[in-house]
C-alpha cells in the first residue's frame, strides 16, 4: 500500500494550522496554504503568522520545536503547484460548500493520481461536497474530522464516500492512526457525524434540564460531571471552556441538518428558556472564559480572587458553593445506578439527562454507525467521558434500563428492544464482542495490531501481583509490569513486583515491557507515605525503601533480558528512573517525562542521576573535558525540568537516541512488545558504565554559580542546600576526574545526598505544600 | 484517716530541672513570672490544699449535694472553703490579667490543679469548670462580653458551666435538640433539657455562668449546626451584678458512684434568655478550643487520685505489721515484719510511684506546650507545640486516668480489707477516679481520636514533635555509658511504637475500622513510650545532679529506682501492645452482633 509521505492543508485557520503541525508532530513534512491577504508584502502572511503563532501558544501544537521546520507556509496563487507530490491534501477552509468546491477544483487540477483529498468540515454533508465533482475526484475523497486541539483530542472521524477507493481509505485511515495516532472512529455520512450529535444535545439536555428543576450551575456540574464518569467541568464549566457564544450557532446548524423525527430537533425550543438564558448570556458578553465570564467567573479585587458562580435566575455571581447531594454522594460506592436512583434532585436530574442522552445515543445505531463501540469510541476518544453511553446503559443495567424507560412512558430504541435485556457488549473467550442492530454480537472494528493491556488481562490471572504493582503475559514470552496503586505511585509493592519482574526469565518469559493503561505511568514514589515516615522518624525504614529501589532498577537493567518501557502521560521522579534503567523505551508522544525531586527538596535516589550522568558522558556530540555533561545534568535535575512531550525528553536526554516514539496510545503497549522481541536475538545485558567526575573542584564551581543565583533572587534559600546536595552527586564527592566511579559509587552518593535533604524541615514544609496544593512550595 | 502531703519537690523538679521553664523568658507568660515567684505559689496552693480542702473531702463524700425545690446546698464546709480560695486568688490563677486573672502560666495552674484534685476532687470540679468557662468567654467573646463576665468569674464571685450533653446525646453532639430562637434585642430563647451538668446549680457563687450549646433556628443538621450561648442563672443587671431571675432550673441532680460532693445536674431551659458566643453555627468548633485544656485538666485529675492514693498506701505498708518478709531471718519471738517486706506490695507501690511521676512530667510537659503554643512570639514554634498539644492530649487524658484509677485500686489493695470499709477513706479515692476515665469524651473516644484525627492529620506531622525528639535522644544517649542501656530499652519500644503507626497509617488508612479495633493499646503504646521518654531524660537530669553533688541525694536516687522500675517493669508491655496491634481487628469482630 502506497504510504503518506508528504501531506498539505489548506486553510490556516484555527484548525487548520494546528492540523498542519500535527502532520509535522508525526515527523511528515507538509505544506500549509491559505489565501493571498491584502495590504501586505508577504504573500505566505496567514499561513507564516500561523506558524508563529503557534510556536508560542500553550498548550503546544508543536510537540518539538523543530517540528515547525517540517510545515512549508505557502500561499493558494503562488504555491498551488507545490501540491502536485502531496499524497495528502487536508482542506480546512471556512464552512462553505462554495469556497470548498472551489479549492477542491483548484486542488484537483494540480495533484497527482492516488493522492487523497479530505475536509476537515463538522457541518456539511460529503455528498454535498462531492456533487458536481469529477467521479476521479470522489473517488479520492473523505472526510476527516479531527476534535481541536488537534494534537491533544484523540478522536478523529473518518466519514469515507460511497465511491472512496477501498485502499486510499485504508492508506488514511491508517496514517490518522498510526502516524497521527488519533482513535479513527468510521461514521457514517449523517449531520454532526457521532461526537458532535450526541454532544449537542447532551448539552442541551443538562442544560435544560438544570434549568427546568432549578439546579445551580454548581450542583448540575457536580452530577453531569464525575459521577458519571464526565470531566469534572460537567456541562456549564465546559461551555465556558468552548464558549457559551459557539451554542446556538452550533445547535441552528445541527436543527438544519437533523432528520425531523429526531428527538434535538423536536425536543429544542428555539424560544425555550435555554436559548433565551444563552441569549441573554451572549448580549452580556459573558461568553465563557475568552469574554466576561460566563456560568463561572474568576473576581479579582486586588490580590483577591475568588471563583464565582452565576444564579441561573437572577444572573447575579456569588461565590461558588460546594454543593452536597447525597446522590453524588451515594454514586462513589454505588456507580451510577446509585446515582440516577437516588431520590433527590440530583438523582432526578441525573436520570433526566441520562435517560435521554443514552437512549439517544442508542437511536444512532445503525442510521450513523453500524458499531456501538464507534458511539463510545467517539464519546470517551472526543469528550473525555469514561465510559461511552452504550457501556453506561451496560453498567446501568440494559435490562433495567429498558423497563425504566417503558416505566416512565417513553419509547425504547429499536438497538434496546433488540438486546432483550441481554448486555450490549459480551466478553467471549479473551475477546468483546458488541451487539449489532440485527442482534448477533460482532466483532469490534479495531486494528488487531492495536491492544491494552485490559485485552490481555481479560480472562487471565496475573503472573504474580500485589496490591500496587503486577506482572502479566502478554503473550510471545513476554510479561508485562503493571503499575495500579494511586496514581500509579511507587511504593513498597512496586519495588518488590519490579524485583519479580527481573527475574522473569526464571517463569519461562524472554522479555518485559513496563506499561499499563493508565492515564499516568507513575507520578513517582508516594510523597504522602514518605513524609508519614519522615514524621515518624522512620529513617531506617526510608534507607532501606532508597536500597530496595536501586536494587530493583539495577536488577532490571542487567537482566539477562531486554526490558523495554512504555511509558504514556507523567513519569516523574521513580517513574523517570525505571524507565532510564531499562533497554529501551517506547514512548507514547504525549510523555512527560522528570527528575523532579528538587521541587520537593530532594534528589532522584534510585539511580536517576547516575544514569542521566552516564547518558550526558555518552553524548558523541558533547564539548570536552568533565564539566560539560556533569552541568547539563546538575542543570536539568537542579531545575527539576519536565519535558513537555516525549520528543522534548530526548533533547533532555531522559530519553536516548535509540529510544522510540508511538503517536497512538492505544499502539504503545504493542509497540513496546514488538521492540522488545526485536532486541531478544542475542542480547546482553548493557556493560556496566564508569565515569570520571571533578570532584570537590567541579562541586565550588557548581556551588558558586547557584550562590550567585541566590543572591539575585533567582534561588531560595533551600534552593541552594537541595543544589549542594545534588552538586555533591554530580560532581561525583571526593574524587578527581583521573578515577572512574562505578555505579555502586554513585548510588551512595545518591543515598547520602537523599538522606541529608529528608532530615530537612524545609524538605518537609515542600513535601507538605506539593501533597496539599499541587504546586510547589519556594522556601 | 488518710492524709495528703503537696508533692512539691516533684512539681519544682519537673518544672525547673526537667522542663527548664525559665528558659522561656522570650515567652511573655513566663517572662513575667520568677521562679521565686512559681515556687511560692506552688507552696500557698499546696497549704490550701492540704488545710482547707483536704479536710473537707471525707465529709463531702458521706453527705454529698442536697437538691431541694430546685436549690442545691454543697456539703458542709465548701462554702466557706471556696470563699477562702475566692479571697486568695486561685480561681482565676491563669487568667487573663486584663480582667483581674492572675496570668500565671498553664503549667503552673495545672499543678495547682492537681493538688486541689488531690484534696478534694469534687471541689475542684466547681473550680476547674468556672476556669474553662472563662477561657472560653476570653476566646470567643466580644469585649461586652469579656467586661461583664471575666471580671466576676476569675474573681470567684461567678461559677461557670458547660452545657453540652443531653438525655439522648453525649458523645454524638450532631444529634443535639436544645433550640434557640432569634428575638429582635438579638438575644436567642434557648428551650431544651441538658444532662448530666457538674456544677449546674449550687451555693457557693450567687451567679452562674452556664455556656450551652444549642442549634438556631434553620441551622444545618449535624455538628455544623450547632451555636455556642452565655446562659446567666441571674440576667445581669444595670450595676453589673446578678438581676433578675433567668429562666434555667435545676431539675434534679444525680446520685453517683463518686465525685459526691460535685452537683450533677439536670438543666432546663425554658424560654431562657441566652446571648450568642462567637459565630452562629460555629459553636462546636468553638468548644473544641477548649476541649485540649479541657481533657489535660481531667488526665491531671486521674493523676491526682494516684498521687493521694499512693500517699496513702505507702504510709500504711510502712506502718502496718503483718507476717513475716518472704526473706525471713530474724529471731522468732520479734514482732511482725511491716508489709512493705514483701516485693508483691513494692510492685504496688513501685507501680503507683512510676505512674505519678512519670504521668505528671507527661502532664506537665503538655501543659507547657499549650503555654508556648499560646504565647512564642514564633509563629513557627507556636504551631510544633500546638501540633503537641493535639497529638499528646488524647493520650494525657486516657492514660493518666486509666492509670489513675489503677493506682487508686492497687492503694486499696495494699490495704487489704480496711481499704474496703468506708471509714479508711481509700475506697473513695477509687470511686471518685472512675468517672475520670467515662467524661470529657470516654477514654475509648480519646483512643479513636489519636489514631482517627491526630496521628493522620498532615501525613502524621504532629509525630514529628514527640517521635523526633525520641529519636534524638536515643541515638545520643546510645553513647553515653549511664544511659545507653536505657536509651537500649527505649529504642526497641521506640521502635514498637514506629511499626505499630506504620502499621495503623497504612491498614486504618484503607479500613478505618482496623484503626479503630487497634486505638485503645496504640494509646497505651504510645503513652508507655512517651512516658519512657520522660523516665530516661528524668534520670538525666537526676544523675547529673548527683553528679555535681547535692544534699537531696534521696531524692535522686529515688528517681533513679523509679526511673529502673519503669523500664524493666512497665515499659515491657509494649512488646504484648505490639503483638494485639498487629493481630488486626478480626478476633474482636469475628463473632456476629447479634450472637451477643
Amino acid at each position: 500500500m502506497p504510504g503518506i509521505a508528504k501531506a498539505a492543508v489548506i486553510g490556516a485557520g484555527r484548525m487548520g494550522s494546528a492540523i498542519a503541525a500535527h502532520i509535522a508532530n508525526a515527523g511528515a513534512p507538509v505544506l500549509l496554504l491559505d489565501i493571498v491577504p491584502e495590504g501586505t508584502d508577504n504573500r505566505n502572511e496567514l499561513a507564516g503568522a500561523a506558524v508563529s503563532a503557534m510556536l508560542k501558544a500553550t498548550p503546544a501544537p508543536f510537540m518539538h520545536r523543530s517540528a515547525a521546520g517540517l510545515v512549508a507556509p505557502g500561499n493558494l496563487e503562488d504555491d498551488i503547484g507545490l501540491l502536485d507530490d502531496a499524497d495528502w491534501i487536508c482542506e480546512a477552509v471556512v464552512e462553505d460548500p462554495g469556497v470548498k468546491q472551489d479549492v477542491y477544483r483548484a486542488v484537483d487540477s494540480v495533484r497527482k493520481a492516488g493522492s487523497i483529498v479530505t475536509s476537515n468540515t463538522s457541518t456539511i454533508p460529503l455528498a454535498r461536497l462531492v456533487e458536481g465533482m469529477p467521479g476521479r475526484f470522489a473517488s479520492d475523497f473523505a472526510i476527516t474530522h479531527f476534535f481541536n486541539p488537534p494534537r491533544y483530542m484523540r478522536l478523529l472521524e473518518f466519514v469515507p464516500g460511497p465511491d472512496m477507493r477501498p485502499e486510499a481509505s485504508d492508506s488514511i485511515r491508517e496514517f490518522c492512526d498510526v502516524r497521527l495516532g488519533k482513535e479513527v472512529v468510521r461514521a457514517k455520512d449523517t449531520p454532526g457525524f457521532i461526537g458532535n450529535r450526541i454532544g449537542v444535545y447532551w448539552s442541551f439536555v443538562a442544560m435544560s434540564e438544570a434549568l427546568a428543576l432549578g439546579l445551580t450551575v454548581e450542583e448540575a456540574d457536580a452530577v453531569v460531571g464525575p459521577p458519571m464518569g464526565i470531566p469534572k467541568t460537567g456541562i456549564f464549566g465546559l461551555m465556558d471552556l468552548t464558549g457559551i457564544d459557539l451554542a446556538p450557532k452550533v445547535n441552528a446548524t445541527m436543527l438544519e441538518m437533523l432528520p425531523p423525527d429526531d428527538a434535538f430537533r423536536r425536543e429544542f425550543d428555539v424560544d425555550g428558556p435555554l436559548a433565551a438564558l444563552l441569549a441573554g448570556m451572549i448580549a452580556e458578553g459573558c461568553v465563557g472564559r475568552k469574554g466576561e465570564g460566563g456560568f463561572y467567573r474568576m473576581s479579582r479585587d486586588g490580590d483577591a480572587r475568588e471563583l464565582q458562580a452565576r444564579d441561573l435566575e437572577t444572573g447575579a455571581y456569588r461565590p461558588v458553593s460546594k454543593p452536597r447531594l447525597d446522590s453524588v454522594a451515594a454514586a462513589r460506592d454505588g456507580g451510577p445506578r446509585a446515582l440516577v436512583e437516588h431520590p433527590d434532585k440530583g438523582g432526578r436530574y441525573a436520570w433526566r439527562v441520562l435517560s435521554r442522552v443514552l437512549a439517544y445515543a442508542a437511536s444512532l445505531v445503525p442510521d450513523v454507525t453500524e458499531g456501538i463501540a464507534d458511539i463510545d469510541r467517539a464519546m470517551t476518544a472526543g469528550y473525555g467521558w469514561k465510559s461511552g453511553p452504550l457501556e453506561m446503559i451496560d453498567r446501568l443495567g440494559c435490562g433495567w434500563f429498558v423497563e425504566r424507560l417503558k416505566a416512565d412512558g417513553r419509547e425504547v430504541p429499536p438497538l434496546l428492544e433488540t438486546a432483550a435485556g441481554r448486555p450490549l457488549y459480551r466478553e467471549a473467550g479473551r475477546e468483546v464482542r458488541q451487539l449489532s442492530s440485527t442482534g448477533g454480537y460482532a466483532a469490534l472494528d479495531t486494528p488487531p495490531d492495536a491492544w491494552r493491556l485490559a485485552d490481555m488481562k481479560r480472562g487471565r490471572e496475573p503472573v504474580a501481583g500485589n496490591g500496587s504493582a503486577s506482572l502479566w503475559d502478554v503473550g510471545d514470552g513476554v510479561a508485562c509490569l503493571e503499575f495500579h496503586a494511586g496514581m500509579n505511585a511507587f511504593d513498597d509493592g512496586v519495588i518488590a513486583m519490579t524485583r519479580e519482574a527481573a527475574a522473569i526469565h526464571e517463569r519461562g518469559y524472554r522479555a518485559l515491557i513496563v506499561g499499563h493503561d493508565g492515564d499516568d505511568f507513575s507520578v513517582g514514589a508516594n510523597l504522602g507515605v514518605a513524609l508519614f515516615a519522615v514524621n515518624a522518624a522512620m529513617w531506617t525504614p526510608i534507607e532501606r525503601m532508597l536500597e530496595e529501589g536501586q536494587r530493583a532498577f539495577l536488577a532490571l537493567k542487567y537482566a539477562p533480558f531486554p526490558v523495554v518501557g512504555a511509558p504514556a502521560g507523567r513519569a516523574l521522579g521513580g517513574g523517570c528512573e525505571i524507565l532510564m534503567h531499562c533497554d529501551a523505551v517506547q514512548a507514547h508522544a504525549e510523555t512527560y517525562l522528570g527528575l523532579v525531586e528538587a521541587g520537593v527538596g530532594l534528589v532522584p535516589g534510585w539511580g536517576g542521576t547516575k544514569e542521566l550522568l552516564a547518558r550526558a558522558f555518552a553524548r558523541k556530540d558533547r564539548p570536552g573535558g568533565p564539566m560539560p555533561p556533569v552541568v547539563d545534568t546538575f542543570e536539568t535535575i537542579g531545575m527539576a525540568k519536565v519535558s513537555r512531550s516525549a520528543r522534548e525528553a530526548r533533547d533532555l536526554l531522559y530519553l536516548g537516541p535509540n529510544d522510540g516514539v508511538t503517536m497512538n496510545r492505544r499502539r504503545v503497549l504493542a509497540d513496546a512488545k514488538a521492540r522488545a522481541l526485536s532486541l531478544v536475538e542475542g542480547y546482553k545485558p548493557p556493560a556496566p558504565h564508569e565515569i570520571g567526575l571533578p570532584g570537590p573542584s567541579g562541586r565550588a564551581t557548581l556551588k558558586f554559580a547557584v550562590d550567585g543565583m541566590v543572591r539575585r533572587g533567582d534561588a531560595t534559600a533551600h534552593d541552594r542546600v537541595v543544589a549542594g546536595a545534588l552538586a555533591d552527586v554530580v560532581t561525583g564527592g571526593e574524587t578527581d576526574a583521573t578515577r572512574s566511579l562505578d555505579e555502586q559509587r554513585l548510588l551512595g552518593l545518591e543515598r547520602a545526598a537523599f538522606m541529608a535533604l529528608i532530615r530537612r524541615p524545609e524538605t518537609w514544609d515542600r513535601i507538605e505544600h506539593t501533597l496539599d496544593t499541587g504546586r510547589p512550595l519556594r522556601n | 484517716m488518710t492524709a495528703y502531703r503537696a508533692p512539691l519537690r516533684d512539681h519544682r523538679f519537673v518544672l525547673h530541672e526537667l522542663l527548664r521553664v525559665e528558659r522561656y523568658r522570650n515567652v511573655p507568660t513566663f517572662a513575667d513570672t520568677a521562679r521565686e515567684t512559681i515556687d511560692a505559689v506552688l507552696e500557698e496552693g499546696g497549704r490550701m490544699a492540704e488545710e482547707v480542702l483536704f479536710p473537707l473531702n471525707r465529709g463531702g463524700d458521706e453527705e454529698g449535694c442536697r437538691f431541694e425545690d430546685g436549690i442545691v446546698t454543697t456539703p458542709r464546709g465548701f462554702g466557706d472553703a471556696w470563699r477562702i480560695c475566692r479571697e486568695a486568688g486561685w480561681i482565676g490563677l491563669d487568667g487573663n490579667p486584663e480582667y483581674g486573672g492572675a496570668g500565671l502560666p498553664q503549667v503552673v495552674a495545672t499543678c495547682v490543679a492537681e493538688m486541689m484534685a488531690s484534696a478534694n476532687l469534687s471541689f475542684e470540679t466547681y473550680a476547674g469548670l468556672t476556669a474553662g468557662a472563662t477561657l472560653a468567654i476570653d476566646a470567643h467573646g466580644d469585649d461586652a462580653q469579656r467586661r461583664t463576665y471575666l471580671p466576676r468569674m476569675l474573681a470567684g464571685e461567678w461559677s461557670g458551666t458547660m452545657n453540652l450533653t443531653e438525655p439522648h446525646c453525649g458523645t454524638d453532639l450532631g444529634l443535639l435538640r436544645t433550640r434557640a430562637e432569634p428575638r429582635e434585642d438579638g438575644t436567642y430563647r434557648i428551650t431544651g433539657t441538658k444532662g448530666f451538668i457538674s456544677a449546674g446549680e449550687h451555693d457557693l457563687t450567687e451567679n452562674i455562668i452556664h455556656l450551652v450549646l444549642a442549634r438556631i433556628a434553620g441551622a444545618p443538621a449535624g455538628t455544623r449546626g450547632i451555636s455556642l450561648f452565655i446562659v446567666p442563672k441571674f440576667l445581669i443587671g444595670p450595676d453589673g451584678g446578678p438581676g433578675e431571675r433567668n429562666a434555667v432550673a435545676c431539675g434534679s441532680i444525680e446520685r453517683k458512684m463518686g465525685i459526691k460532693a460535685s452537683a450533677t445536674c439536670t438543666m432546663n431551659y425554658d424560654g431562657a434568655t441566652g446571648y450568642l458566643l462567637g459565630e452562629e453555627n460555629r459553636g462546636l468548633r468553638a468548644m473544641f478550643t477548649m476541649m485540649n485544656r479541657a481533657r489535660l485538666g481531667v488526665g491531671v485529675q486521674g493523676l491526682a487520685l494516684g498521687e493521694v492514693a499512693y500517699q496513702n498506701a505507702a504510709a500504711y505498708a510502712r506502718e502496718r505489721r503483718q507476717g513475716r518478709a518472704p526473706s525471713g531471718g530474724g529471731p522468732p519471738d520479734a514482732p511482725p515484719d511491716p508489709i512493705i517486706v514483701h516485693p508483691d506490695v513494692r510492685r504496688m507501690l513501685m507501680t503507683m510511684r512510676a505512674f505519678t511521676e512519670g504521668g505528671r512530667a507527661l502532664a506537665l510537659w503538655t501543659a507547657f506546650a499549650l503555654d508556648v503554643a499560646h504565647h512564642d512570639p514564633d509563629e513557627r514554634v507556636r504551631r510544633d507545640a500546638e501540633d503537641l498539644v493535639a497529638l499528646v492530649t488524647p493520650v494525657v487524658k486516657a492514660w493518666l486516668t486509666d492509670m489513675g484509677f489503677e493506682a487508686t485500686n492497687l492503694g486499696l489493695q495494699v490495704h487489704g480489707g480496711v481499704g474496703y470499709i468506708r471509714e479508711t477513706g481509700v475506697e473513695q479515692f477509687a470511686r471518685d477516679a472512675r468517672i475520670t476515665q467515662i467524661y470529657e469524651g470516654t477514654n475509648g473516644v480519646q483512643a479513636l481520636d489519636l489514631v482517627g484525627r491526630k496521628i493522620p492529620a498532615h501525613y502524621g506531622r504532629a509525630l514529628r514533635q514527640v517521635f523526633h525528639p525520641i529519636d534524638r535522644f536515643v541515638a545520643e544517649a546510645a553513647g553515653d555509658e549511664d544511659l545507653k542501656d536505657m536509651a537500649g530499652l527505649l529504642g526497641k519500644s521506640f521502635g514498637r511504637l514506629q511499626s505499630a503507626t506504620a502499621w495503623i497509617g497504612e491498614r486504618g488508612a484503607r479500613d478505618p475500622e482496623q484503626a479503630a479495633g487497634a486505638a485503645r493499646d496504640y494509646l497505651r503504646l504510645f503513652a508507655l513510650v512517651v512516658v519512657g521518654y520522660l523516665w530516661a531524660r528524668m534520670a538525666r537530669t537526676a544523675r547529673e545532679a548527683l553528679a555535681r553533688g547535692t544534699d537531696e541525694r534521696a531524692f535522686y536516687e529515688a528517681k533513679l529506682a523509679t526511673a529502673d522500675f519503669f523500664f524493666a517493669r512497665m515499659l515491657p508491655d509494649t512488646s504484648s501492645l505490639l503483638s494485639r496491634i498487629v493481630s488486626g481487628k478480626d478476633a474482636m469482630m469475628a463473632l456476629a452482633a447479634e450472637r451477643f
